[in-house]
């Protein structure tokens, strides 16, 4: 299985990165960021949407920082399971993800800026071409998507990274970079629907690192992944949750793998929280008003309808891991 | 004190002067092919001495005809593999690491369409782009092939259609692999495309059509491919049973994910000769099959078999690719390559059939099986393969190891437009097997007796005849059983563990090499044939045609031959890799290869053996009956001092004669009924496991964790108890993986969806349950040294023992596989509505009381075991049939003694009444039967 040609840019420095991004887009070259490599390479391998050029960013001086205030964007997974410094919640979301192999290159970068995945569209060229393309990997053509049927304007790949909800539930800062300068956004709005859009980088602009309020520190949290196997596969749904230990007015809960971006659900906490909290009745009508407010779509591997189901219990055991 | 005798001729005495200079002629190291580090002769080694050969290893069931050349050199020892160095330092050469100068690749051109027209080919674009060496096209490869003579129905590439998605339907070799992948994208096909299916039900239906045509034989205007009808016994006995049920089971295709992508590089040499590098198992077909296809004689062909990653069943085939690489190489004048990608290793597929596996069974008033009704509908997607075989195993594989009042089965495989399946680890023997150990759960359930002493009861013995005519010899279910039943404190845990907790037990019996080989030609041929050649260094080359696959099959061979020689395994070479040079051995496939293939090895060694003790005899003046032979040295064995070392004994045989050689050969002794399909399921010899598996069941999601296995498997005899063990527990996992997450995923457009790593989801080490393999030696008579398999037959027994243990854990039956999260959690979620429970943790688990007919079965048990052990012994040899138990005399042929017994390979016409899927198959009536073709 053969790549495309591609041309590496080795960036650095933060400057640099910018230059070489906006030299490209006055060329009228399209580019892909690339940290780690686990996501965009096997897309690569299979002719997913790929560009005639990639700017690494793993060269970036101090792109790799972790500290409970700061992790940049080339932090590598490996290094946040042992925490060095970086939030439990974070070592323990980092520890699920994929394998040990593939945690020693995949980064927080990546991780946060996930492309989307869909069974009609993570898949080798040959078997797309089969199918007429989809949205997502039209290749020019218009190609509806494959998953709702019969339009090709929204796109329901799914979101499948796991520190998301995590960095959410901890309520970190995103910081952007790009030709146009530096800005900081909550991470609560940094995705972005549909599956296509992702999330609001424009063009040219890349996640240089996350920063955490003084506070998160005080926060326990529990992340549940529900996957088919311990190891390997993305989340085929994800619940994060954190308070500020006896504060139940603390209650952050976040999902993920569950629609096109994953979702802080302050609302249905607050809706709960109004009621009065009683605990374990509490957690329940929780859990449930958490599950009607996700529409999985059958785009992964396991039934749709399942998903749903467990995001109750997921959120039952996230908040009862540091309940008590 | 000399301490011991010495090994090496000539070296006797001082080799050098009192002047410090050497003696002429006296070496001051050890000739070549002597005692070199190890220059005193071993002990010998009495543990690995049968009892009958005056040594200390116990013999349960009495002497064995290789008793005699036993010299306790390496059977029964646990050693690595002889190829284990070459695999862990990367240096061992598998089908991509052939490098032949000048190569160039070639790539695939697969078909976009599940089922369609070819109208035209147009390679002019691809011809003209520089870089491109030759271009093929169906046109170039016309004649057929098959793993099976019987279905020869697959071309080197489509010729007139294509029959799924990733069919074959061009090539093109290039100077590199970008040039060639560019030169796909400039084939110009045009197809028409046809209306394809996907539900092997569908398979079953008359179609405009037919995916292939089978001529008169073909079954009106269906995709039947096969359709089998096997009923023997007495069908009155399944009236008014005292416990019966009945289950249809669905299960999902798996494939065999072993880490080596199909390869292969094919040169025609100098002399016009092609020189195919493959990994492979079965070399011998696939050398067949060029013939055909390249036509050219086969003494033009040399097939080279090269380190296989892996086949499991999965390169048991002749392959497509292998005939377009030999014929873009024939044109182009250069070494070609293919390497297949990951998701061409699923578009070949040949993996284990999705299956739809209807089971009825029965007992009457004294706990007795008086009936197996299976009916199995299996989707044999785009071609034959091995799948007439399987259709049969489907089914007469269940014939053992109980003992059945009768057993009617049908079975039909239709043809869909999927990647083909094919004969995976454990061949159309593994599903019914799991639906039949699960039904009989449920009937000791429903007897209200301990699962285990059920089939204690019922077990047929050594030396007996199933009720399809099958030779039954050495038999160690017993002693499985009995052994996994106290390792797993069964007792104390079946039906009293609380709610998520639950053990189950399982049970196989598989074929240890399939009795008739599937070439006739030449006729009364050897299935297996060894040569070994000694020559003045003392070293022994075995030449083999045993594909070594990773089972270890080369390891096996050298074992007996060092063992009857009583040499070092390290002076024993096996030279296995090439046609040219290796007698041929019809592939590792059926579990044949140790049981046929070391046989072979002992008698062309004990060839040699005769060779050494006579020269011997001739130097010591000792017979060979008073020699006993013994690390590298031969000697009298009431005198160890008065022999000589292998060595000498070697040269003096080699007189006048040079290098010595001997051949031995292997056929299985006739057997079987000479009813249609009477051979299929026929073996020399069986194996026989018994697992018991612990699991846990998270309530509340669905997902299923197996902790423990123990995993009892009778391979007669271990000749290397490492490699057996491995075996054992890398069967568990393949097993586990069907039961809980693997499956070929086809999407409501007829694609397979998850043709990668990721998306076909192979259990992980976390999903591994800790497995303790229990080995079982019933000694059977006609194995090598007693050997028989391990390495298929030790998968079935994984997954009803899973099966039941989740039924154990949260008392409800599931009828399919894989039995992923949601599948379960559903199951969990209908029961919870049935009644009317609101929390998951509320359910109950099945509980037993024993009931009367506890105490029927445990003393049948009882009498079985003294039966048992006498005819293993041969203390008692009368013959036993299936039937016995029922009170018929196995001295009489049954159709004579029994009213209304039943031998039939067709159906009654009021049969046609109520059938099963598979059944329907009889429905429909050949085109010949017609008036159609004849």
């Amino acid at each position: 299985m053969l790549m495309p040609p591609f041309t590496l840019h080795h960036p650095t420095s933060v400057e640099q990165a910018c230059e070489i991004a906006l030299q490209l887009m006055e060329d009228g070259q399209q580019f892909d960021w690339v940290a780690g490599g686990t996501d965009l390479i096997p897309n690569y391998k299979w002719h997913i949407n790929t560009k005639p050029h990639v700017i690494s960013l793993a060269k970036i001086e101090g792109a790799n920082v972790i500290s409970a205030t700061e992790i940049g964007c080339m932090a590598r997974l490996s290094d946040l399971t042992e925490a060095n410094g970086a939030h439990p919640l974070i070592a323990e979301a980092a520890s699920k993800v994929a394998t040990s192999l593939i945690r020693r290159n995949a980064t927080l970068g990546g991780n946060l800026c996930l492309d989307t995945r869909c069974f009609w569209f993570n898949q080798g060229e040959d078997w797309r071409r089969s199918i007429d393309w989809c949205l997502k990997a039209d290749c020019g053509t218009g190609a509806d998507c494959r998953v709702i049927p019969n339009q090709n304007t929204l796109c329901v790949a799914t979101y499948q990274g796991d520190l998301a909800p995590n960095l959410m539930v901890l309520e970190a800062v995103v910081h952007i970079v790009g030709p146009s300068g530096e800005k900081q956004v909550p991470i609560g709005n940094f995705y972005q629907l549909d599956g296509k859009k992702k999330n609001i980088l424009e063009a040219g602009e890349f996640l240089l690192k996350v920063t955490l309020p003084e506070e998160s520190q005080q926060r326990t949290g529990c992340y549940q992944k529900l996957r088919v196997r311990d190891s390997w596969d993305f989340p085929e749904a994800g619940i994060a949750a954190s308070w500020i230990a006896g504060d139940e007015k603390s209650l952050l809960i976040a999902s993920t793998a569950l629609e096109s971006i994953p979702k802080m659900h302050d609302e249905q906490v607050s809706e709960v929280l109004e009621e009065g909290w009683t605990g374990a009745e509490s957690v329940k009508s929780l859990s449930e008003a958490i599950q009607k407010s996700i529409n999985p779509v059958n785009n992964t591997t396991l039934s749709t309808r399942y998903r749903k189901k467990m995001v109750r219990v997921l959120t039952k055991r996230a908040i009862e891991g540091f309940l008590r | 004190m000399s301490g011991g005798y010495k090994q090496q001729p000539g070296s006797e005495g001082n080799t050098t002067r009192k002047d410090g200079k050497r003696i002429a002629g006296k070496q001051s190291f050890p000739p070549p092919g002597s005692g070199g580090s190890r220059p005193i002769m071993a002990e010998r080694d009495l543990q690995y001495i049968p009892e009958m050969a005056g040594g200390r290893e116990k013999q349960p069931a009495g002497s064995h005809v290789h008793d005699s050349v036993r010299t306790g050199t390496a059977v029964g020892k646990s050693m690595k593999y002889v190829d284990s160095n070459a695999k862990v330092t990367g240096q061992a050469w598998y089908g991509d690491d052939v490098r032949l100068p000048n190569e160039c690749i070639a790539k695939i051109l697969r078909s976009p369409h599940h089922y369609a027209k070819i109208i035209s080919i147009d390679t002019s674009k691809v011809e003209a782009l520089p870089g491109v060496l030759a271009v093929a096209t169906g046109k170039d490869s016309p004649n057929s092939f098959g793993v099976l003579p019987v279905t020869k129905d697959e071309h080197a590439m489509a010729v007139e259609k294509v029959r799924h998605v990733g069919d074959l339907v061009a090539c093109v070799a290039a100077v590199d692999e970008a040039t060639a992948l560019h030169a796909l994208s400039l084939f110009e096909v045009e197809y028409e495309e046809l209306e394809p299916i996907f539900d092997p039900k569908k398979g079953l239906e008359d179609v405009d059509e037919p995916i292939h045509w089978r001529g008169k034989y073909h079954l009106a205007m269906t995709n039947v491919q096969k359709r089998v009808f096997q009923e023997f016994g007495d069908r009155s006995l399944i009236e008014k049973p005292s416990a019966s049920n009945h289950n249809k089971w669905t299960m999902k295709g798996v494939h065999h994910g072993f880490t080596e992508p199909h390869a292969v590089v094919a040169h025609w040499d100098p002399n016009g000769r092609l020189q195919l590098y493959t990994p492979t198992q079965v070399p011998h077909y696939t050398h067949r099959a060029l013939s055909t296809v390249l036509e050219v004689p086969m003494h033009q062909i040399n097939v080279v078999r090269t380190f296989v990653g892996g086949g499991f069943g999965g390169k048991s085939d002749p392959f497509p690719h292998e005939m377009c690489a030999a014929l873009l190489s024939r044109k182009c004048g250069r070494p070609v390559r293919i390497t297949f990608d990951r998701e061409e290793v699923y578009m070949i597929n040949r993996g284990r059939h999705p299956s739809h596996i209807e089971v009825k069974m029965s007992a009457d008033d004294q706990a007795r099986i008086t009936g197996f009704d299976i009916d199995a509908l299996i989707d044999g997607g785009a071609f034959a393969s091995f799948g007439h075989v399987t259709s049969y195993y489907n089914g007469v594989l269940a014939t053992a190891p109980y003992e059945l009042g009768s057993f009617h089965y049908t079975g039909a495989r239709v043809w869909t437009n999927k990647p083909a399946s094919g004969a995976m680890r454990g061949h159309g023997a593994v599903n019914t097997r799991c639906a039949v150990e699960v039904g009989l759960d449920q009937m000791a359930e429903d007897l209200s007796v301990d699962p285990i002493d059920l089939r204690l009861a019922n077990l047929l013995p050594p030396h007996s005849k199933t009720i399809s005519g099958f030779r039954i010899t050495s038999n160690g279910m017993r002693e499985a059983l009995e052994k996994v039943r106290e390792r797993s404190d069964w007792d104390n845990k079946f039906r009293q563990l609380p709610l998520g907790k639950g053990i189950g037990i399982g049970c196989g019996f598989f074929i240890s090499g399939s009795g008739l080989p599937i070439h006739w030609d030449p006729n009364k041929f050897p299935h297996a044939t060894v040569h070994i050649q000694v020559d003045m260094d003392g070293g022994v080359t075995v030449h083999s045609g045993a594909a070594e696959i990773g089972q270890g099959s080369t390891t096996a061979v050298a074992q007996v031959v060092a063992e009857v020689l009583a040499l070092p395994i390290e002076m024993i070479h096996v030279r296995s890799h090439e046609s040219d040079t290796s007698p041929v051995d019809l592939g590792s496939y059926s579990s044949r290869v140790t049981f046929m293939n070391a046989n072979a090895a002992i008698r062309a060694a004990i060839g040699i053996r005769d060779k050494l003790l006579n020269a011997a005899w001739e130097m010591i003046g000792y017979h060979p009956d008073l020699l006993v032979l013994n690390d590298r040295r031969i000697y009298y064995k009431h005198d160890p001092s008065i022999g000589v070392s292998y060595l000498k004994a070697l040269h003096k045989a080699q007189e006048d004669k040079g290098a010595l050689i001997s051949s031995g050969a292997y056929r299985s002794p006739p057997m079987g009924g000479v009813h249609k399909g009477a051979a299929a399921g026929l073996a020399p010899a069986y194996s026989f496991s018994a697992y018991v598996a612990e699991t846990d069941v998270d309530i509340e999601t669905g997902k299923i964790k197996c902790t423990n296995v123990w995993a009892a498997h009778d391979c007669g005899k271990a000749l290397n108890p490492l490699a057996v063990k491995g075996q054992i527990i890398g069967s568990c996992h393949m097993g586990l993986g069907q039961v809980i997450s693997e499956e070929m995923v086809y999407g409501r457009t007829g694609h397979l969806q998850n043709a990668n790593l990721l998306e076909y989801k192979i259990p992980s080490v976390h999903e591994m349950p800790h497995v303790e393999p229990i080995i079982v030696e019933s000694c059977d008579p006609e194995g090598p040294f007693g050997a028989k398999e391990a390495g298929e037959g030790p998968l079935l027994p994984i997954l009803p023992a899973v099966v039941n243990s989740v039924y154990d854990a949260i008392g409800i039956r599931i009828n399919d596989l894989p039995l992923t999260p949601d599948t379960v959690f559903f199951a969990i979620e209908k029961k919870m509505k049935a009644l009317s429970i609101g929390d998951a943790l509320e359910l109950e688990c099945p509980r037993l009381t024993h009931s009367a007919m506890q105490q029927v079965v445990v003393d049948r048990a009882a009498q079985h075991k003294v039966r048992d052990i006498a005819r293993q012994r041969s203390d008692d040899t009368s013959p036993y049939v299936n039937g016995v138990l029922f009170g018929f005399d196995p001295n009489i042929p049954l159709e004579d003694q029994v009213e209304g017994w039943r031998a039939a390979t067709e159906p009654l016409p009021e049969q046609l009444a109520e059938l099963g899927f598979a059944g329907r198959a009889w429905l429909k009536k050949e085109q010949r039967q017609m008036g159609g073709e004849n």
